[in-house]
């Protein structure tokens, strides 16, 4: 498709790796696929595009993140069915993939289950089928080749892993090799056919290559001496599993012959580890034990393979390349911030100092942006109660009619939303038995399948935070801010709904109504006054007034409260005990069934213990900000939304 | 359905920035779109709507129903392509370029296409039923509050404006076309937020915000009050504007392949890039496809560093490198003061 307009390959400015890799990828499909990563616009789509060219005759099959499970793995062929009455299988994309390339654009959008699978039928080198009345198992064999941009969310390690390379690309910082680039895009905008033209030489020099080195494969030798330094390469990388030193040496191969030998040389070991080790590199293990909160983050991914080679493990490779973005650990490392934040943060500091205008017990904590401190855990059962929404947290059933359409199912009940596809499919092979009606498709109750949707929503957090004077005190305000400005950004990547309650003086008041701009609750957050009183009673009203007011417009929605507070209750309407009031507010709280955590500020020498109290009467997860670490704070947000 | 009566594009008060950004769109397609961020009842969708009639005829194949361009077999969908290399004739006719619209509601299998149920049903066949993204090729596809745009509904359209190509694997069909289209949003900044590799896809950006100047405001109130009380009558009074407007914009297509640059220019812009330290290459590119597009518009044979500022400025502020919640401002007095030492 489309064949005619394709940039050529040889016309991209740059991008050795990525262009070395592909190549790699292209000859020897045992070197385990390739996945591209890199910020958008850097020409990782074209470059994939572009290989097209050089893989001829053969094909690169894409699969679209709008794929329905029937076309990925295949199922009974409508046609035959309906003219002979049999059933009869037709293979889905991963049967065109075989003998190809597969390419999946933006790979971190699309299902895991589903990439998953691709990865796995690939490795097991067969791909079985059972549905629609079929069952068929054929072989596959193709190469896997995957872009993604991580700033759209990241692929958890297990994937990763199965990927045999991984290359990070960048844009050219060369103003020269920039205005190159931009010259070649306005000649290919102007004359399509005559840009290919000027190219066209060189890609077709570039596709003999790959043939040829692709007839040499077979004959490159893997020697003894390979494997030992295969196995040592890995061992110094620290890589988990075997997969790694296979990956290597075939990669070695593919260099080896598409230099024309036909024995590897060292140096195409060394060649291969820039793509092959990157995204398996582990931490050495003498830096495990600080590092352990990223390790306990990423055994949530299921399937975390155990780490080997741990123990002769020697010093640190040297000319390996800089692993690429694991799962979590972006936020981990507060010591990343680049100048410009830092610089921002002392703006602020400024116009603390500069904000006489406000009143004097007033006074505006900025975010403690570098906040550090242990563990939990919060266990959340599996909710699957059907859902409507929309964001990316937990992928949940829908019953509306809307949500990426999954597969069919027979109906449980009335029929509303028809799978016409499955339908057809159902009926098809009964149409040679069944009485004509002048349409080809004669379809019968016993036929309707419904189709099941998929959609991810987002949660909806609402913060109450404390903003009484007590809160000012030693820098207390600042840590809160902090710790829920790691919450929001969780929030941003993960598409929740956010609110936000402030309480201080004689009254809370709803500082941000819940929105899906995570980036004016950042504001709201960053302005957020300190002084007064605690109205904390008042506070948890408040905060149950809105989300009641929620639950009414929107009772999919699974709300979370998260209430910041040192519990150091003392404002109240009339004369009763404010902390008494606050308590029974909480336990209005538990009987709305309101999932909620408290973050406990308190740290004065002598304790209340207040927050506990409501905590409890709430019903709610409690920690004491003490004791936490935005990694655990992160980690209390994804436990409540999964 | 009678066509309801569309408020005159050059009947817009002000709002100079977004009328610029939808006309260079019109005469350059290639530009990526422009994405309006705004207030409610700041005329972003009027505007849209009212480029409607400014769009020239252009050429398509007759009856092919992505509307190929027949002076480009490079682009044909497999349909023309086949009658293409068969050697039969593809006929030619003129059509509009239209404004085609993406309801925020929109399911994923009305946006990519999906089986045609009827025809599988009646003739037991299966065949691809076009969806919006096909009407969409060589058109514009507009998408109000493209904010509140489903998740799964950006991933296509992204998939889609990533290579020009609509693939489908879904219910039964199997299918790709072309599907090249001047993206076109409008958004409501308090709404919610856009995701950064949707928002890297518009070529432009503006932000519109009610006139403050009291004389605009009447201006503004009395056109609507005009319209509304005559609307044809009203429509009659710009025609002249209206058609010199739609020659203006013919002429800037046809000058357009001529219009050069310097060599100096586009260091220029691949140094400001750098400086700025934006993602990729998009950026620069889509600087000087807006000169270029600039120049021609106001009848220029070569770019000028003015026409290099005003193209900075709809492309580049929405292009700031940002993490969640930095602020992604651009600091046009850096911009300018670079351009002035580089000019």
């Amino acid at each position: 498709m489309l064949l005619h307009a394709v940039y050529p390959f040889t016309a991209v400015v740059g991008q050795q790796q990525a262009k070395r890799a592909l190549l790699i990828a292209l000859v020897n499909h045992h070197a385990g696929g390739l996945l591209i990563g890199g910020r958008k616009g850097t020409a990782k789509t074209t470059l994939v595009r572009a290989a097209q060219e050089l893989l001829s005759p053969r094909k690169i099959v894409d699969l679209p993140l709008n794929v329905t499970e029937d076309m990925l793995f295949g199922s009974i062929d409508i046609e035959y069915a309906v003219s002979k009455g049999e059933r009869r299988f037709l293979p889905g994309i991963l049967g065109r993939a075989n003998g190809n390339a597969l390419y999946i654009d933006e790979a971190n959008l699309l299902r895991q289950e589903l990439l998953t699978a691709v990865l796995d039928a690939n490795t097991a080198g067969f791909n079985h089928v059972e549905r629609d009345g079929i069952s068929f198992t054929h072989e596959v064999s193709y190469t896997v080749i995957g872009t993604m941009n991580p700033e759209e969310g990241i692929l958890p390690s297990h994937i990763l892993d199965r990927f045999g390379m991984y290359v990070d690309v960048q844009g050219e910082m060369e103003p020269a090799d920039r205005v190159e680039i931009i010259k070649r895009a306005l000649a290919y905008g102007k004359d399509i056919g005559e840009f290919r033209k000027q190219y066209a030489e060189s890609v077709e020099e570039l596709r003999a290559q790959v043939q040829a080195a692709k007839e040499t494969l077979p004959q490159v030798e893997v020697t003894e001496a390979m494997m030992q330094l295969a196995a040592q390469m890995c061992a110094q990388a620290f890589c988990a599993g075997h997969r790694a030193e296979i990956y290597l040496l075939e990669a070695a191969r593919a260099i080896a012959a598409l230099a024309k030998r036909t024995y590897i040389l060292p140096q195409d070991m060394q060649e291969a580890a820039v793509y092959v080790l990157p995204h398996r590199m582990r931490t050495p293990p003498e830096q495990q034990e600080m590092e352990e909160q990223e390790e306990e983050q990423e055994e949530r991914d299921e399937n975390q393979e155990p780490q080997e080679n741990e123990d002769d493990a020697p010093q640190n490779p040297d000319e390996l390349p800089p692993p690429p973005p694991q799962p979590d650990d972006e936020d981990d490392d507060g010591s990343d911030e680049d100048p410009d934040e830092n610089k921002e943060q002392d703006e602020k500091e400024q116009e603390q100092q500069d904000s006489s205008q406000l009143a004097p017990e007033e006074q505006i904590a900025d975010i403690d942006r570098t906040f550090k401190i242990p563990k939990l855990v919060l266990d959340m059962g599996k909710n699957n109660t059907l859902r409507r929404g929309s964001g990316k947290r937990s992928a949940t059933k829908t019953d509306l009619k809307q949500g990426r359409y999954v597969r069919a199912e027979l109906p449980k009940s009335k029929v509303e939303d028809l799978a016409f596809d499955a339908t057809i499919r159902a009926a098809a092979p009964y149409q040679k038995m069944r009485e004509a009606n002048g349409c080809a498709l004669n379809i019968q109750k016993e036929d309707l399948r419904q189709k099941v949707r998929e959609k991810r929503i987002g949660n909806t957090f609402l913060f109450a935070v404390d903003a009484s004077g007590s809160m000012g005190a030693r820098e207390r305000m600042r840590a809160v801010k902090g710790a829920i400005f790691y919450m929001l950004q969780d929030a941003y990547q993960k598409r929740d709904r956010v609110g936000m309650i402030g309480f201080r003086r004689q009254q809370a008041e709803v500082l941000l109504p819940i929105t899906r701009s995570v980036d004016l609750a950042q504001k709201c957050l960053a302005e957020m006054p300190t002084g007064g009183k605690t109205p904390l009673a008042d506070g948890l009203a408040t905060s149950l007034l809105t989300l009641a007011k929620l639950n009414k417009k929107d009772s999919e929605l699974e709300p979370i409260l998260v209430l910041v507070t040192d519990g150091r209750a003392n404002a109240v309407e009339g004369n009763e005990d404010p902390v008494a009031s606050a308590i029974k507010m909480a336990e209005k709280i538990r009987k709305a069934k309101i999932t909620s955590v408290v973050i406990d500020t308190e740290s004065d020498f002598i304790k209340l213990g207040v927050a506990k109290k409501v905590a409890q009467a709430m019903g709610a997860s409690y920690y004491s900000l003490r004791q936490l670490s935005k990694e655990q704070i992160l980690r209390i947000v994804r436990n409540l939304g999964e | 359905m009678k066509r309801t009566a569309v408020y005159p594009f050059t009947a817009i008060v002000g709002q100079e920035d977004m009328k610029m950004a939808l006309i260079l769109n019109v005469i350059n397609p290639a530009l990526g779109g422009v994405l309006i961020k705004g207030e409610k009842g700041t005329a972003k969708s009027t505007a849209v709507r009212a480029l409607a009639e400014l769009l020239p005829a252009m050429h398509a194949v007759h009856g092919c129903r992505f509307n190929c361009d027949p002076h480009n077999p490079n682009l044909f969908c497999d349909d023309c392509a086949k009658n293409h290399t068969s050697g039969a004739e593809l006929y030619v006719e003129d059509i509009a370029m239209r404004v085609v619209e993406l309801p925020v509601s929109a399911t994923e299998d009305r946006v990519v296409g999906t089986l045609d149920i009827e025809h599988a049903i009646k003739h037991g066949e299966k065949k691809f039923e076009a969806g919006i993204l096909a009407q969409a090729n060589r058109n514009i596809l507009y998408v109000d509050e493209i904010n509140l745009l489903d998740d799964h509904v950006v991933d296509v359209l992204l998939d889609a404006a990533a290579m020009g190509i609509n693939t489908v694997e879904r219910e039964g069909v199997s299918y790709s076309h072309p599907a090249r289209f001047v993206l076109v949003g409008t958004m409501n900044p308090e709404e919610g937020d856009i995701r950064p590799q949707l928002l890297d896809r518009f070529g432009l950006s503006v932000v519109v915000t009610g006139e403050h100047d009291p004389a605009q405001r009447v201006e503004v109130i009395k056109r609507r009050l005009a319209y509304e009380d005559d609307a044809d009558k009203f429509i009659a009074g710009f025609t002249e504007e209206q058609q010199a407007l739609a020659d203006k914009i013919t002429q800037a297509r046809e000058v357009l392949a001529n219009v050069t640059i310097s060599d100096e220019l586009l260091e220029t812009v691949a140094k400001l890039a750098v400086e700025l330290g934006v993602d990729g290459h998009r950026a620069d590119i889509t600087v000087i496809k807006t000169a270029l597009t600039l120049a021609a518009f106001n009848g220029h044979q070569e770019v000028e560093l003015e026409d290099v500022k005003v193209a900075a400025k709809l492309v580049l502020p929405h292009r700031m490198r940002r993490r969640p919640f930095e602020e992604g401002q651009l600091d046009w007095n850096k911009v300018e003061a670079f351009l002035g030492q580089e000019a």
